[in-house]
């Protein structure tokens, strides 16, 4: 009796946690100034233009965009690398303006960039992986074990003492998010983290990325343009020209072929085939966005 | 042959030269390039180069791998070495208009050589056997002294951990930017030294302009993992000086000893 109602307390607790608002942002506007060759002004380019969302602690979200549409703007903004032109952000409840409170800031939400090769510092892994924890001032025990248990989670251990020059590039962002796990932060932000990667690659990263969020409870803001990333997600915001044209959960998000079109971006094989045989008058649903559940629908359909 | 560029590289292994204290082999590493330079004669090169011997062995760095270091300092080499072949006065071997090949001369050219080789290597055993983060750690703990003087000394051992950790990454990308030109025709191999170096302008452009992206890069992804210099930066593994680091000065010390000896009592 008293455990169970312990039992109920702490899924209560689990529960309350997980509803809470780890990232927000309102109206976040962010302006460059186009320079001339002397560096004088020339015009304005608002690269992100009233952007509001919410990141609840422990969701997987994904944010897509073609070039040019501003999401690695709006991923700079969550990191404290940007301050807002207009409106706030807040990341886990500090606002990233408080120039005092950047470093905890960068500690809550890291990031992961698009080159593995320009954001590892260090020629043997394990020092790479300690580099934030050192900037921290973690004592150098507790740097040890955050260090191991880091490489465990992404799968790296066996690397430890290698050089990072003769690893694959997923390895190599695997060892990027090591890097950020070591500093035991609530939330990873990844600003094209797959781009330059193979489809090995782009599959073990997002593999990892899947298990942090199932496992460790770490929220996941991806940021890409491959649709196919965002299949499994909570959550989808689509950006086109600085402004969210799309949002919702993945399902519904893939359902909107012409406004996903309009915004540069392609849609996965499986949702170009749903669409192709919903023209030819097969009536599948148009959500479906894996290839085991459109055999699963097409063996139902044959079937009547 | 761009490739072949190990210098500053790290070479992993369990040795005991590797788990010497960085301090040490900072320390060793120059007091021996000095040395180099404190005898003419057979029995100190005897010396050096049974201590380079000894620590090469003791480090379980391969012979041929440390030896490539050299390749790119091979002109340099050859060249310094003709130079005093041909032009060191003495007895002479025979004579050919204004060069001559004496004794002397040949003495000259070995002893030059192998001590320029000695230098390198001397070297590149240090960084073979340090990780960078050692290296910078050991030199930013020996240079703390300066900070008496404002010298940057953190910013300047990481710039230095930094560039070690890009050397490959910049030799790969000339590699391939030269590649991409000689596709398009552009030619490397022909014509004389001026028209070759003339040449790699083409390449050098791009490289560079891509190594200060990178270094944008790089700062941006310093910054969001809390870097903010020196101040309250704790180490993975601090530096702390041990039985066997004592150990190591005390060989310096023996191989100091030694080269005074034989220096004094050779007879050449």
């Amino acid at each position: 009796m008293r455990s169970g109602g312990l039992k109920v307390l702490w899924r209560r607790i689990m529960q309350k946690k997980k509803e809470a608002v780890l990232i927000e942002t309102k109206d976040l506007a962010h302006e460059y100034g186009r320079r001339d060759e002397n560096g004088d002004v020339t015009g304005i380019v608002r690269a992100i233009d009233g952007i509001s969302l919410t990141v609840r602690a422990g969701d997987f979200v994904t944010v897509l965009g073609a070039n040019g549409s501003g999401k690695s703007t709006f991923a700079r903004h969550l990191n404290a690398l940007l301050h807002p032109t207009e409106g706030v952000v807040y990341v886990d409840g500090i606002d990233t303006s408080e120039e005092e409170m950047t470093l905890a800031v960068r500690q809550t939400a890291g990031m992961v960039f698009q080159n593995p090769d320009n954001q590892i510092i260090s020629n043997v892994v394990e020092e790479d992986v300690a580099f934030g924890p050192e900037n921290m001032g973690v004592p150098s025990l507790e740097i040890k074990k955050r260090v191991a248990e880091s490489l465990a989670q992404v799968g790296m251990q066996k690397y430890r003492h290698h050089s990072p020059n003769h690893l694959s590039g997923g390895q190599k962002q695997r060892i990027a998010i090591a890097g950020i796990m070591a500093m035991h932060p609530k939330c990873i932000v990844l600003d094209e983290a797959t781009a330059m990667l193979d489809p090995a690659g782009r599959r073990q990263v997002l593999e990892t990325l899947h298990r942090l969020n199932r496992e460790e409870g770490i929220t996941i803001l991806l940021i890409t343009h491959y649709m196919e990333e965002a299949a499994e997600a909570d959550a989808v915001y689509v950006l086109k020209q600085g402004k969210i044209a799309l949002a919702g959960r993945p399902e519904t998000v893939f359902g909107e072929s012409d406004k996903i079109k309009d915004c540069g971006l392609a849609l996965p094989d499986v949702s170009r085939i749903v669409q192709k045989l919903n023209n030819a008058g097969l009536p599948i649903d148009k959500r479906i966005l894996t290839p085991e559940k459109l055999t699963e629908a097409l063996g139902r359909l044959a079937a009547e | 042959m761009i490739r072949d560029i190990t210098i500053g590289q790290y070479y992993a292994a369990d040795s005991p030269i590797h788990r010497l204290d960085a301090r040490v082999k900072i320390v060793v590493t120059l007091v021996y390039m000095v040395s180099l330079f404190t005898f003419q004669d057979f029995a100190g090169y005897a010396a050096a180069i049974l201590f380079f011997g000894i620590v090469l062995a003791l480090s379980k760095v391969p012979f041929s791998y440390i030896m490539r270091g050299l390749k790119p300092v091979l002109f340099i080499l050859l060249l310094t070495g003709m130079l005093n072949l041909f032009w060191t006065p003495g007895k002479e071997i025979f004579a050919w208009g204004v060069v001559a090949v004496t004794w002397e001369g040949i003495r000259k050219m070995i002893y030059i050589t192998l001590r320029l080789a000695l230098l390198i290597l001397g070297a590149s055993i240090m960084t073979f056997t340090t990780t960078p983060n050692q290296l910078t750690a050991g030199l930013e703990r020996l240079l703390r002294p300066l900070k008496i003087f404002r010298v940057p000394v953190h910013e300047v051992a990481m710039m230095m951990s930094i560039a070690l950790r890009f050397i490959p990454i910049l030799v790969e990308e000339t590699d391939r930017i030269m590649k991409a030109q000689a596709a398009r025709g552009a030619d490397f191999e022909s014509g004389n030294a001026f028209q070759r170096m003339k040449s790699m302008l083409p390449v050098l452009v791009p490289l560079f302009v891509s190594a200060i992206r990178r270094a944008g890069e790089l700062a941006l992804a310093m910054d969001s993992r809390c870097y903010h210099g020196g101040e309250g930066r704790t180490k993975m593994y601090p530096l702390r000086y041990r039985g066997r680091d004592i150990f190591g000065y005390l060989c310096c010390l023996v191989y100091i000893a030694a080269l005074a000896v034989t220096v004094r009592i050779s007879p050449f």
